[in-house]
């Protein structure tokens, strides 16, 4: 592993403790015993997915949906604006959700060695990924029809990060049981097949500023980039990756990752020298 | 030109922290809802605090900082003066905490009314809303409203001493779906029509069209002009028919 892609590892932690303090401290904030220093919002106010479920609210009366505030806005929008440079790196470097299911993977990854993540073939696979536009619509219909954020109900990220204060409903625990048991055989299950977040931000990767380029006149076809693709991606089949669930987790490149020729496979704004881009 | 990944993480993290300080420094960033009701816009009160406007999630303080009636004095209006952190108390723990007393609610509407009395405001509570004895003890003391409006909040008193903890959740275990759609401030027009209504019954008793699905009726109520009481009741009465 190269010293760079650490950094998203140390990046991953320090957003998942951070996301756990908010949401431990928003409870102790409020029998009056909050931490010091420590944001007393709740977890919904720091949700920039909270921003794009109120959007329709926010057109048709002017308000926001129930428990969600500006700071999802500005989230949202903070979050939309590094996605049109670099893609959905909110998914690979801060969503704490995304860390704990890659935590689980590593678990997975050592019982199941090479077989890990390979277990639905990519020819059906690459479908199934579309189920999570499913969700995302589904969950922006039902809080533009109630007014209420009730995906909160069904959303496992939820569920982990409050699972104490007796505000998860059942069906809250089931979904986060059932990615728990899913991210032992799959890498970031969650990700791929149900997160309407990661729905709305994997469109970014069709109109993204820095591209993932490949290089093929220097690629020795190794394959070692789909290898380390934790969303399944076939990278080495081709010059411009554009694949709706890329996450940046610049992995496979060869900046940062797998990739062992320089130059070969890289977050670019134009074809790598030497190359081009055939599609 | 290229990006690394460390260049892309730093360069996201900055752009976080950038934005978040921007919108800080513009007071756009809020992570909870404004703790200021609404002014009244017009009339002899107009530029105070409209009492109609609290909401379940203001505490103790929060009321303390808007209508300046001290902490000590809402805990012992309700009888929580032996709570531990009374400004931190949120009114909403009013329903859970007491619920039906004697077939009369303590609720969010009972803190409108009490601070309503206090300070001398206009307001109409709700049909059930009780106020405890207690604070109408402080009211005969200390509050600004005339003696016929007094006498209305004695006759919606309950004491403190009959209270089962018996809560309104618990008291309504018994009774069938239909009981339970019960209209309160953050109702919406989209429960109201699952729970059975049609559009024209809604308009029929505000007298106008009806706000978005998404909007709550004491909200839309609020932006009329309208006392959220007076079409609560009608509403309440056509869910019930139902």
């Amino acid at each position: 592993m190269k010293k760079k892609v650490k950094a998203r590892r140390w990046i991953q932690i320090a957003f998942f403790v951070l996301a756990a303090l908010i949401a431990v401290n928003h409870t102790l904030a409020e029998s009056g015993m909050a931490i010091p220093f420590v944001a007393e919002a709740s977890l919904h106010a720091v949700c920039p997915f909270g921003g794009v479920v109120t959007i329709y609210n926010l057109i048709t009366t002017g308000t926001f949906v129930q428990k969600i505030h500006e700071s999802s806005l500005v989230l949202m929008l903070i979050v939309f604006g590094a996605a049109i440079l670099v893609g959905p790196i909110f998914c690979g470097w801060i969503c704490p959700f995304g860390t704990f299911q890659e935590w689980l993977g590593a678990l997975g990854r050592k019982i199941f060695k090479k077989k890990y993540n390979r277990f639905i073939p990519y020819k059906f696979d690459k479908y199934l990924r579309f189920l999570r536009y499913l969700v995302l619509i589904w969950a922006v219909f039902i809080t533009a029809w109630s007014g209420k954020i009730l995906f909160a109900d069904f959303d496992p990220y939820y569920a982990l990060f409050q699972f104490w204060t007796g505000e998860v409903a059942v069906t809250g625990f089931i979904a986060l049981f059932l990615v728990v048991l899913l991210s032992l055989f799959v890498e970031r299950p969650f990700c791929k097949y149900a997160c309407p977040y990661g729905a709305v931000l994997g469109l970014f990767n069709l109109i993204r500023i820095f591209g993932l380029r490949r290089n093929a006149d220097t690629c020795i076809s190794c394959s070692a980039c789909d290898k380390a693709c934790p969303m399944n991606i076939p990278v080495s089949g081709q010059s411009k990756v554009i694949n709706h669930q890329c996450i940046s987790c610049f992995e496979c490149t060869s900046t940062d990752g797998v990739c062992p020729v320089a130059g070969t496979l890289e977050f670019n704004t134009a074809a790598l020298k030497g190359g081009k881009d055939e599609n | 030109m290229k990006i690394k990944g460390l260049t892309a993480g730093l360069t996201f993290i900055v752009l976080m922290i950038g934005g978040i300080v921007i919108s800080v420094a513009t007071g756009y960033w809020a992570t909870e809802s404004s703790k200021e009701p609404v002014k009244y816009e017009t009339g002899d009160f107009a530029g105070e605090y409209n009492p109609a406007d609290i909401r379940g999630s203001y505490s103790f303080q929060d009321i303390e900082n808007t209508f300046a009636i001290p902490v000590e004095t809402l805990a012992a209006a309700f009888g929580l003066s032996g709570e531990e952190n009374p400004e931190a108390i949120e009114i909403k723990v009013f329903e859970d905490t007491f619920g039906i007393i004697d077939g009369m609610e303590i609720g969010t509407d009972s803190m409108r009314y009490f601070v309503a009395l206090y300070k001398g405001l206009p307001y109409t509570p709700e049909e059930d809303t009780a106020l405890p004895r207690p604070a109408i003890a402080i009211l005969r003391k200390e509050g600004a409203q005339s003696a016929d409006e007094l006498a209305a909040a004695e006759a919606k008193s309950v004491t403190l001493d009959n209270f089962t903890g018996e809560s309104a959740a618990a008291a309504t275990e018994d009774h069938d779906e239909t009981v339970l759609a019960e209209i309160k401030g953050k109702t919406t027009f989209a429960e109201l029509y699952d729970w059975g209504l049609t559009a024209e019954q809604v308009e029929s008793v505000l007298q106008m069209d009806a706000g978005p699905r998404t909007q709550t009726v004491r909200d839309f109520c609020m932006e009329k002009g309208i006392e959220f009481s007076t079409v609560k009741d009608p509403l309440q009465d056509l869910l019930d028919s139902l």
